[in-house]
């Protein structure tokens, strides 16, 4: 499981411009998260795809879109737990080890955040 | 961007914003079809000076905007209302999209608030065009509209070129949002990745049998000459793609001309035998090279697309950025090389094999036959557009270009009807040329229509029609592989020349070979669009037919008289 990381534009058909990269490319998207990012009018997409292969093919055609500015596949051999934070300002993408992760999220209050990506 | 100048702002109407951001990147043309949801920017250009070209159909008018563009390398504009308007306009931008051409798609939209209730000629073209355009906008403030089509002509042109497309509801048209009057930054093109050019060099140096193909970003981004100059230095011989044809001079001593399905055989042998290629603006279609997987040399790949490289085949250097700055840094690097002579003595006597004689003197007329006289004809600044089958593949196969000519295909989609509205968009941007639409009769009839659109703006282009009465391309297919079984290929026999002249064109029939020359004068002189009539060789099909697969390749060789060398 590979997950990938974007910050795109806060708009409509935003989404759909996405997935239509992912359709073209035929890649199932196993799991998904959207929302508000610490940056004003921007969002932030946290996604997984099955393998390593299709993150790449991915990961070289989602830069081409003008409504995507940023685009990471979160290297997990580095880091095991991926999720996403509620914060006064929008949502903060997390990434660290399991552990680091679950006291992360502890802290935060149960509602504030969602923990998206179990996967990896 | 920066604001013009410190004047007061004043507010303006939508439907005039529009026109005054394209006037001031120096777009004069729009052509289009109006409809209730354009009409305020129709009256718009009432009373302006933008000249609007009214087509036939609105894909007419979106392959015009894409001649236009291509002749020109900037933006070409078209327009349509809502609905059906817009659906209509689908193909063209597929064709500019695919063929990476510059257009600027305008599409009216129902007024906001009905958007979304299924309101009268309401599409979701906002989502219909997402896929086949670098770009959209789905204009639903006034407020964005001077920025966002500001950004959409800046996006055409940014990199590798495209298709943008506005969705404008109506009452943004009508509308009032002060107008900045801010101006466009020059696009400039992307200066190469620098970290691999020296092990690039290096390895083209290297190499014992290098070969350079060319692709359209080539073309579009005016690399000939670099490579041309590379080239020579190197002894290296230059294919090119469909799209890439054009981008050097064809006459040229070091370039085999076009590779691929319909391509030479000199291009083909090379590239089958090369250890090096360095494509340059090419994404190894499947009609270029087959299946990538017959490519067995190395590669280095250069494209101002980051997506393209590894796309489709895997290279073993990748370079991005721009085609024409990065030939001419890899050209900075080369240092003294004896080239090594058996590789490019062998690629000379394959092209002296290659350049058969098209001259056949016979009735009924062959298609060779007419593209040797108009290739005698064309001026050495003529434009060729084509349509789409076996029309298309003799003329790119057989027809030189060279200085300053220009031909205008529709490669990524091969779009039938695409020839005619484009020639006629060529025609508009570049006036003094001679421009040529070489058609077959299925191609031509999807849009013949728009003979009366260049009759009525004064567009004298020439079509000349390869008629064969037949889906040419379908029935070569189906007496090829599908053991003569031909169906639906049929067209019988539409009096073509009536036809034209009902549009109030002008029009001949060519039935003798030793009229050509004399009709291509006569229509390219008449001052006004002229359709010839010419009558072909049903059975007369396009050779050689080269299929590379993963498991070697096959050659139709049909009339081709190539001996040897493979
Ligand atoms: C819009 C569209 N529809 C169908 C096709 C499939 N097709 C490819 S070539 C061809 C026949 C073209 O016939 P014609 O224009 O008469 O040219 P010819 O091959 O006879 O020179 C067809 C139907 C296509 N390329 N484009």
């Amino acid at each position: 499981m590979e997950v990938i990381s974007m910050i795109v534009n806060d708009e409509f058909g935003v989404m759909q411009r996405i997935m239509g990269e992912f359709t073209r490319k035929r890649i199932n998207v196993e799991a998904i998260v959207v929302g508000k990012s610490e940056i004003p009018k921007r969002a932030r997409v946290v996604l997984t795809v099955l393998d390593k292969e299709m993150a790449d093919i991915a990961g070289a055609r989602l830069p081409r879109l003008h409504d995507v500015f940023e685009v990471e596949i979160v290297d997990h051999s580095r880091h095991s737990a991926y999720a996403l934070i509620s914060t006064g300002t929008g949502k903060v993408g997390l990434i660290g080890s399991q552990q680091e992760i679950q006291e992360l999220i502890e802290r935060a209050h149960p509602d504030r955040y969602i923990q998206t990506i179990n996967a990896i | 961007m920066a604001v013009q100048s410190f004047q007061e702002v004043v507010s303006i109407r939508g439907s005039k914003i529009v026109l005054d951001v394209l006037g001031s990147d120096d777009i004069d043309v729009i052509f289009g079809i109006p409809g209730a949801a354009t009409l305020p920017l129709y009256d718009e250009i009432f009373h302006s000076d933008m000249r609007h070209i009214l087509a036939r159909h609105e894909q007419g008018a979106s392959h015009m905007a894409d001649g236009y563009a291509r002749m020109k390398g900037t933006p070409g504009v078209c327009l349509s209302t809502s609905g059906a308007g817009a659906t209509n306009l689908v193909t063209g931008i597929t064709t500019a999209y695919l063929d990476s051409s510059p257009v600027i798609a305008l599409t009216g939209q129902v007024p906001t608030h009905v958007l979304g209730s299924d309101g009268f000629q309401e599409a979701d073209i906002f989502s219909l065009m997402m896929p086949i355009t670098k770009h959209n906008f789905r204009v639903t403030d006034v407020k964005n509209l001077e920025s966002d089509l500001r950004s959409a002509l800046r996006i055409s042109m940014e990199g590798r070129p495209g298709p943008v497309h506005l969705d404008i509801p109506r009452d943004v048209f009508e509308t009032e949002a002060p107008f900045l009057g801010l101006k466009s930054d020059p696009v400039s093109p992307q200066p190469p990745d620098p970290r691999r050019l020296p092990e690039a060099v290096k390895m083209l140096m290297n190499a014992e049998r290098p070969l350079i193909l060319l692709g359209g970003g080539a073309r579009i981004s005016r690399a000939g000459a670099a490579a041309i100059r590379m080239a020579e230095a190197l002894s290296i011989p230059i294919a090119t793609t469909l799209m890439g044809k054009g981008s050097v001079p064809e006459d040229h001593a070091l370039v085999l001309g076009m590779a691929g399905m319909h391509g030479k055989m000199s291009a083909n042998i090379a590239l089958d035998e090369c250890d090096v290629l360095l494509a340059v603006g090419a994404r190894f279609s499947d009609r270029t090279v087959g299946d990538p997987r017959s490519c067995a040399m190395k590669v280095i790949h250069i494209d101002v697309d980051q997506g393209e490289l590894g796309k489709n085949l895997p290279a073993d250097i990748a370079i991005n950025g721009d085609c024409r700055l990065a030939l001419e840094a890899m050209i900075e690097l080369l240092t003294i090389k004896v080239c090594s002579s058996t590789w490019s003595d062998r690629n000379g006597r394959i092209v002296s094999r290659c350049s058969c004689d098209i001259d056949v003197q016979e009735n009924p007329i062959s298609v060779r036959k007419v593209i040797k006289e108009l290739d005698g004809f064309l001026p050495d600044d003529g434009v060729v557009c084509t349509e789409v089958g076996q029309c298309q593949m003799f003329a790119a196969h057989h027809l030189t270009i060279r200085d300053d000519r220009r031909f205008i295909t529709s490669g990524g989609l091969g779009t039938m009807g695409f020839g005619l509205p484009a020639a006629m968009g060529a025609k508009v941007a570049d006036p003094d040329r001679m421009v040529i639409d070489i058609a077959g009769d299925g191609s031509f009839t999807m849009v013949c229509q728009e003979l009366a659109t260049a009759v009525a703006e004064d567009i004298p282009i020439t079509v000349v029609l390869l008629n064969n009465g037949h889906l040419g391309m379908i029935r070569q297919h189906q007496k090829l592989f599908y053991g003569s079984r031909f169906n639906a290929e049929n067209l019988g026999n539409t009096d073509m020349v009536g036809l034209a002249k009902a549009f109030g064109a002008g029009a001949a029939r060519v039935d003798d070979y030793r009229d050509i020359r004399s009709a291509l004068e006569e229509a390219t002189s008449s001052g006004r669009p002229y359709l010839l009539d010419i009558q072909i060789n049903r059975e007369e099909d396009v050779f050689p037919l080269t299929l590379r697969t993963a498991n070697g390749v096959k050659i139709h060789k049909g009339s081709c008289p190539f001996n040897g060398g493979c």
